[in-house]
């Protein structure tokens, strides 16, 4: 069971030595409880104390960094079966197989897109994250050219899958400073595959077929001196992965079986509905995902649920406060003022858009608050406006001085005709109003 | 007049002896509820003659029963009556005006019966019932009487012409009847619930002429089983029928079963919105203004008993519009009289406040502040389209039963510029003000055995709940245990409930059996302790709207408290946003606790850890602002020199800073015992 | 030590019957009943519930529906009897669900042909039905007065109840014998007032779906997708007032830009993948009835959710 603050606080040395780096031991032990400080740091435990802590304040699912560079990713680090019980807080990787039977110009195809494609949503890109490359060939050489083929093309973070640990080391011989995930270890050849990954100071994936053995083998590879593990659960359907992620996913977080507190990997290949099971890893608690290339509207659907899904659910996303256009306006074009809430933003957009109406749309800073919400708590406020008005250079735009504002900014109309200039006409509360407002208040 | 309980008694008789005359099988076509009124009292299917009078004699001789028995024979026997009686209505047309109930289209059900003395008398009723959104049926002369004066009638019109005889009337109860069985998931034979699906949910009362034969008064008595109201015009006296004029019968029935129409539209020459809040009117677009520390000016809302109060009525005393001069300021007061079956003294504050809301949504006119210190303006403009003074009144009156129909049944206003009476009105309302900042002031939590809860933050927080006390305000600062209590009554399935207390487990933490249950199911057992006046065991939990954090300083037995305008460090090392990131949630963290600056001044603050002189640090700028509330505070316990002692940035930012400064200053929590 | 999954739930979610066949009075191929379970899907415990159902929307005036599929299906769009025939014998979803849009147009009056349409549509198809009425509160009391007349017998669900707009679905439901989507803005005490509402308006709980509006990928589905998560999570604590079955459509999916700005070769596969993965993830998230309306998705979603629950779909 997780240890709050005090408990924590009362094991602690208590004299506020900072040598830990935090101003105070109870800062140490809120950070401590948070899962976000590392209990080795404090110098004048006694052991008990360190052997009650030590357990308790790791992380329950171990923070694993797969990759090197621009595009590297960490997963790990999660504290929550459902995600609005605080937040994800990494989201799957997603690498695309190839295999070492296929010829290198196949197989750059493939790293090509992964490399280039990129889909950009509210101002960020998303993008697959590395290769996954499959010794179908048995051959050590054969697989060391596939991964060969593939570093040459790009930077990318990558899975080396085979059995073999003399194959593995042949792929790891091209690739290993820059820490691809070795999959998988086995309780046959663990021993190998854990010297490679200590060898090569890489992750490790380990594979069982039952949750019990899982766990034993994690202990075993700990053991071994894996310096990082994700758990593979060989689910070979949708029903398997659920039941078998869920129940990893929750034993890990109320740290019931801390030998499964590691990153999820999903191969979807083997399941034969890669989309589904695809949208399953990425709800359902995967860390890595492994597919087979993927069509622009599956990877753009993928990416955009992994969005979601990881989106912190108390940081709204936020738009990028400034002047937007819909359609091509004109100088007596309406202005629409909204809010930077990314949600807001985009419902507005939409109904301004199925309106058929040319016209701008100011978005304020409001720190990702809706409109409601911005209104009540001050953020949206005349100063605001006025400043925008101002900074986004409006006044060039249009010839006339007319601003629309959201319904719920009604008891803001006043302040802000007197703070700007402008003149300010109340829109609709619900954008689904915006059509028929234009209809009858603006045309007039 | 004709006696009602003497005509009853023989009336019954007769309705025996009609009984006996049944004989054979007969029923209704079109129903599956067979004799519905039958069926619904007793939950039999009655089909013959036997089973008719065995009925009747298993329900103490109920006339409802008789008179639909009889009725049905009759139809069976002779056939439906012509054209445009409708007679017994079936099922599939029923549905039809069952789902107008339900939808509001219809807000209630009348039944006319007998004889008008005079055809007009009955068409100004059915007028005013169709206005009024009344579903009305009928029975007797009143119907060849409206037909012979021109009234059209029929299911369109919603004047259902049920039959020839008064005695048809047994329709009306077969109707309702079978409504409560169709959409009041009332079981047959399940006479409770029929009998509440009658007096609440059917909302049915009876205008009676004359014209009745005894059989027929002794079943119109009967209506009153199910608690529909009788009301008579022109000649029966006695048991519960109520006497009325003609003019005065809708205008009753609709006040005796509570329905009220709403209103919809505002009669004043301004247009009137939400969308209007914001807006401001300059001195320069002002025609007049009121308040605003240029004239004396108030606003009060009473609670009035209903005789004092005429729904509607608006009355201005003093200068109107065309005896001011443009530009001037007028003293004002605006004094809204309301009466309500369920409305409360306490709940006059928070009505009074929408009042500012209402004024605003007025295109031409303006308001700000509330009591005593309003100010209120007109603009030109809305003068110039006819807006007067009175105008006003009625959009507060009307915005009042637009917006609490359920609450209030009458609102008055009464608009005073004259400044003599102006002044008068003010010195009493300024009591009224003082004797409801004492009633809240003065209330402990010992005086109450119901907190409310809070769930409003639950979107953000799934789990987190607010336990409101009288002497503890929710972390938000916004509700008071007060305004929990009346949101509950007005919103019984809002975001506020009652926690019943229960019994005490710690008197000193404030842990309460109740409250710990309450607490349990609301963060669906994630918390299943909560200590209301405690920070190191068992805290409330928080979400994340606190307006300041306590947090604990053990190195100096302490507690400091920082909020969140307050940006800077603090002794604990962290800032608030860090503090409120690890706290907030819906976490229960001990030796933390999210709360609102109101509690700060409360006794129950820190009590479980030995009370207010435990704090030992609090930022200069929120300590200038509780100055005076804290000060006064602490003189009352005796120890107003601790004000000084507790640190703020000023003095002490680094945690040895602030041991240093304690140990200079003396402050009382380094004797204290320790924190853990 | 077996390693397996905790679950203290104590509630159980409702069900609810959409359809009659002719034995019950309707003429339904079924008389469907969907929610129940006292678990979440796969969270363990005892039967996770039914598996969810797919409802394929399609809607009588085929200008306010989306270009992708009016011209994937053709000229049958226009006759809303012959385009609900279509679907059940083509694309084979397990429920039809049937928006009357021509009650958007601006001014509408036709009530007698919305009672007309919705008999097409009874009479042309055999599954159980969906009709969504009216949006606008003026044309509520006579069109659902309609919807329910023409669907009396038949167990329909109707749509859609919103707080302040709920009395006259709610009177259709009760007055004609059919169950009523109740609609809040992705929160979760609202949806509980709702039915709190519906529930003193006469509604029994065994006739309320739970809708809790379901944004599209990429615009606002992660607070759906919690919404729903909540809901259910609440109601397997003991919530009776939340314990109802959902229903999730995300319908402005073929609306975003990232489907309609797609490139024409493109757009169909965009539209499916879309609702796919949207649909996929609601049906994980608790959804008992998951819509669509691009024919293709029908096919892939069926398959996950066969495999996720298994074709007979009792779960464990």
């Amino acid at each position: 069971m997780a240890l709050k603050a005090l408990d924590i606080y009362k094991l602690l040395p208590k004299k506020n030595c900072k040598e830990c780096g935090e101003p105070t031991c109870l800062t140490f032990a809120m950070k401590l409880a948070a899962g976000k400080a590392d209990i080795e740091k404090c110098p004048y435990l006694d052991e008990e104390a360190s052997r009650i802590l030590g357990a308790s304040t790791k992380p329950p699912i171990q923070r694993v960094k797969i990759g090197v560079g621009e595009r590297s990713f960490a997963v790990g680090d999660e504290f929550v079966q459902f995600r609005h019980e605080k937040t994800f807080n990494h989201q799957p990787g997603i690498l695309v197989a190839v295999s070492d039977l296929w010829p290198d110009d196949r197989i750059q195809d493939v790293v090509r897109e992964v490399r280039d494609g990129v889909l950009v949503r509210i101002g960020t890109d998303l993008r697959l994250d590395g290769i996954a490359i499959r010794c179908e060939s048995g051959s050590a050489e054969e697989f060391s050219r596939a991964v060969a083929a593939v570093e040459a093309k790009a930077d990318l973070p990558e899975v080396l899958m085979a059995a073999d640990p003399e194959v593995m080391e042949a792929g790891l011989s091209v690739c290993g400073a820059f820490r691809p995930l070795i999959y998988a270890a086995t309780d046959e050849n663990y021993q190998g595959m854990c010297a490679l990954a200590g060898k090569f100071g890489c992750p490790l994936t380990i594979r069982a077929e039952s949750l019990e053995s899982l766990a034993k083998l994690s202990a075993l590879a700990a053991k071994e001196g894996a310096p990082a593990l994700l758990i593979d659960p060989s689910a070979t359907t949708l029903s398997d992965y659920i039941k078998k992620a869920t129940a990893i996913r929750q034993n890990a977080v109320s740290k019931t079986v801390p030998d499964l507190g590691y990153p999820i990997f999903f191969d979807t290949t083997v399941t034969g509905m890669q989309d589904a099971a695809l949208a399953l890893g990425v709800d359902k608690y995967a860390s890595v995902l492994v597919c087979d290339r993927l069509s622009i509207p599956s990877r753009n659907a993928l990416l955009t649920l992994r969005q979601n899904i990881y989106t912190d659910p108390q940081k709204p996303i936020q738009m990028n406060p400034g002047i937007y256009r819909v359609g091509e306006p004109v100088r007596d074009s309406p202005v629409f003022l909204s809010v930077n809430f990314s949600l807001t933003y985009f419902t507005l957009q939409g109904y301004l858009e199925a309106s058929g109406v040319p016209c701008y749309m100011l978005v304020v800073d409001t720190e990702g608050y809706s409109v409601l919400t911005a209104v009540a708590g001050g953020k949206l406020n005349e100063t605001l406006v006025a400043e925008s008005i101002k900074k986004t250079g409006l006044e060039s735009e249009v010839d006339h001085r007319t601003l629309i504002i959201p319904g719920y900014a009604a008891p803001l109309s006043g302040k802000i005709e007197d703070e700007s200039g402008w003149k300010v006409l109340v829109g609709p509360r619900d954008a689904a109003g915006v059509a028929e407002f234009l209809e009858k208040e603006w045309k007039k | 007049m004709q006696d009602v309980e003497k005509s009853s008694f023989s009336g019954k008789a007769e309705l025996l002896k009609m009984l006996d005359g049944i004989e054979g099988e007969f029923s209704y076509e079109g129903t599956a509820y067979h004799l519905p009124v039958t069926y619904a009292i007793t939950g039999r299917a009655i089909h013959t003659g036997d089973e008719a009078r065995s009925a009747y004699k298993d329900t103490g001789g109920n006339p409802l029963v008789a008179a639909e028995c009889i009725t049905s024979f009759e139809q069976a026997m002779h056939g439906k009556e012509e054209d445009p009686y409708t007679g017994f209505i079936v099922d599939s047309v029923l549905r039809k005006l069952g789902y107008s109930l339900v939808d509001g289209s219809i807000l209630g059900l009348a039944l006319l019966a007998g004889t008008p003395p005079r055809p007009d008398t009955a068409a100004a009723i059915c007028r005013e019932l169709q206005e009024k959104y009344i579903l009305t049926f009928l029975a007797g002369d009143v119907i060849s009487s409206l037909v012979e004066s021109g009234v059209k009638v029929g299911a369109e019109y919603r004047l259902v012409p049920l039959g020839k005889q008064p005695l048809m009337g047994i329709h009306f109860i077969d109707i309702i009847a079978r409504v409560a069985m169709m959409f009041g998931g009332v079981a047959p034979g399940d006479t409770d619930r029929l009998l509440r699906y009658a007096q609440e949910r059917a909302r049915a009362f009876v205008i009676v002429f004359s014209g009745l034969d005894e059989p027929e008064i002794a079943v119109y008595d009967a209506f009153g089983l199910l608690g529909i109201p009788i009301l008579s015009v022109d000649g029966y006296e006695g048991k519960e029928w109520v006497q009325v004029e003609a003019g005065d019968a809708v205008g009753k029935g609709l006040d005796l079963k509570g329905i009220r129409v709403t209103v919809t539209a505002i009669p004043i020459p301004m247009a009137c919105s939400p969308a209007f809040e914001g807006k401001s009117i300059r001195k320069e677009e002002m025609f007049v203004e009121f308040g605003g520390g240029r004239s004396p000016a108030f606003e009060l809302l009473r609670s009035r008993p209903a005789e004092e109060v005429t729904d509607g009525k608006v009355t201005v005393i003093g200068p109107e519009i065309e005896d001011i001069r443009e530009g001037s300021a007028v003293p004002l007061a605006i004094i809204v009289d309301v009466y309500g079956k369920t409305m409360k003294k306490d709940y006059e504050p928070v009505l009074e406040r929408r009042i500012h809301n209402f004024v605003n949504y007025g295109e031409g006119t303006w308001h700000v502040a509330q009591r005593d210190m309003v100010w209120v303006r007109i603009s030109k403009e809305a003068v110039a389209h006819g807006v007067r003074i009175e105008h006003l009144g009625e959009l507060i009156a009307a915005k009042f039963r637009i917006d609490f129909p359920d609450l209030l049944d009458a609102v008055q206003v009464t608009l005073i510029t004259d400044e003599k009476k102006v002044l008068e009105a003010k010195e009493e309302a300024g009591l009224i003000y003082e004797e409801r900042d004492e009633r809240i002031r003065g209330m402990k939590d010992t005086d109450v055995d119901t907190f409310y809860s809070c769930t409003l933050c639950q979107t953000f927080a799934p789990n987190h709940v607010c336990i409101i006390t009288p002497e503890r305000p929710a972390l938000c600062g916004a509700i008071t245990w007060l305004d929990g209590k009346i949101a509950y009554e007005i919103s019984p399935s809002g975001a506020n409930q009652p926690v019943l207390k229960g019994d005490m487990i710690d008197e000193v933490r404030g842990e309460f059996e109740g409250v710990n249950r309450f607490v349990k199911k609301a963060s669906h057992g994630e918390v299943d302790r909560c200590s209301l006046y405690s920070i190191l065991e068992y805290p409330m939990t928080c979400c994340g709207c606190f307006e300041c954090i306590a947090v604990m300083v053990p190195e100096v037995n302490g507690f400091l408290i920082v909020n969140r305008e307050y940006t800077g460090e603090t002794p604990s090392g962290m800032t608030f946003s860090t503090l409120a990131g690890t706290i907030g949630g819906g976490a229960q963290t001990p030796g933390f606790a999210g709360i609102s600056k109101g509690y700060i001044l409360s006794d129950r603050f820190l009590q479980a850890e030995g009370g207010i002189e435990r704090l030992v640090w609090i930022p200069s700028l929120l300590k200038e602002e509780l100055h005076d509330r804290l000060v006064q505070k602490l003189k009352e316990r005796g120890i107003e020199s601790l004000f000084d002692k507790i640190a703020d940035e000023e003095k002490a930012v680094a945690l040895e800073d602030l041991i240093e400064y304690l140990a200079r200053v003396n402050h009382p929590a380094l004797e204290m015992p320790p924190l853990i | 030590m077996k390693v397996d999954i905790i679950s203290e739930w104590t509630g159980e979610i409702g069900e609810v019957t959409i359809g009659a066949t002719k034995k019950e009075g309707g003429s339904r191929c079924a008389a469907i009943v969907i929610g129940g379970g006292s678990g979440f899907p796969f969270l363990g415990g005892s039967a996770p519930g039914r598996k969810p159902l797919i409802a394929f929307e399609f809607c009588d005036d085929p200008k306010l529906w989306s270009p992708i599929v009016t011209e994937f299906e053709g000229d049958v769009v226009n006759d809303a009897g012959a385009w609900a025939a279509r679907a059940e014998e083509r694309h084979r979803p397990d429920l039809l669900r049937f928006y009357l849009t021509s009650t958007r147009r601006r001014g509408f009056q036709e009530f007698s042909q919305v009672g007309r349409s919705v008999e097409e549509v009874l009479e042309r198809s055999t599954l159980p039905l969906i009709v969504e009425g009216s949006i606008d509160p003026a044309i509520d009391s006579e069109t659902f007065l309609r919807c329910g007349e023409a669907g009396e017998g038949e167990r329909l669900l109707l749509g859609t109840a919103e707080e302040g707009r709920y009395r006259s679905v709610a009177a259709a439901a009760m007055a004609y014998g059919h169950s009523v989507i109740a609609q809040s803005p992705i929160d979760v005490n609202l949806a509980k007032q709702l039915n709190i509402l519906l529930r003193e308006t006469g509604v029994p709980h065994d006739r309320i779906v739970i809708d809790p509006y379901t944004g599209a990928l990429g615009y606002g589905f992660e607070y759906s997708y919690s919404a729903m998560e909540r809901i259910r999570y609440a109601a397997l604590k003991g919530d009776e007032d939340l314990a109802m079955p959902m229903v999730s459509s995300a319908i402005d999916s073929l609306n975003i830009k990232e489907v309609r700005e797609a490139d024409p070769g493109q757009r169909g596969e965009m539209a499916v993948k879309w609702e796919l993965y949207t649909a996929v993830s609601s049906a994980i998230a608790g959804a008992s009835v998951v819509c669509v309306r691009h024919p293709d998705t029908i096919v892939p979603l069926r398959s996950a959710i066969d495999s996720l629950w298994g074709k007979t779909g009792g779960g464990d």
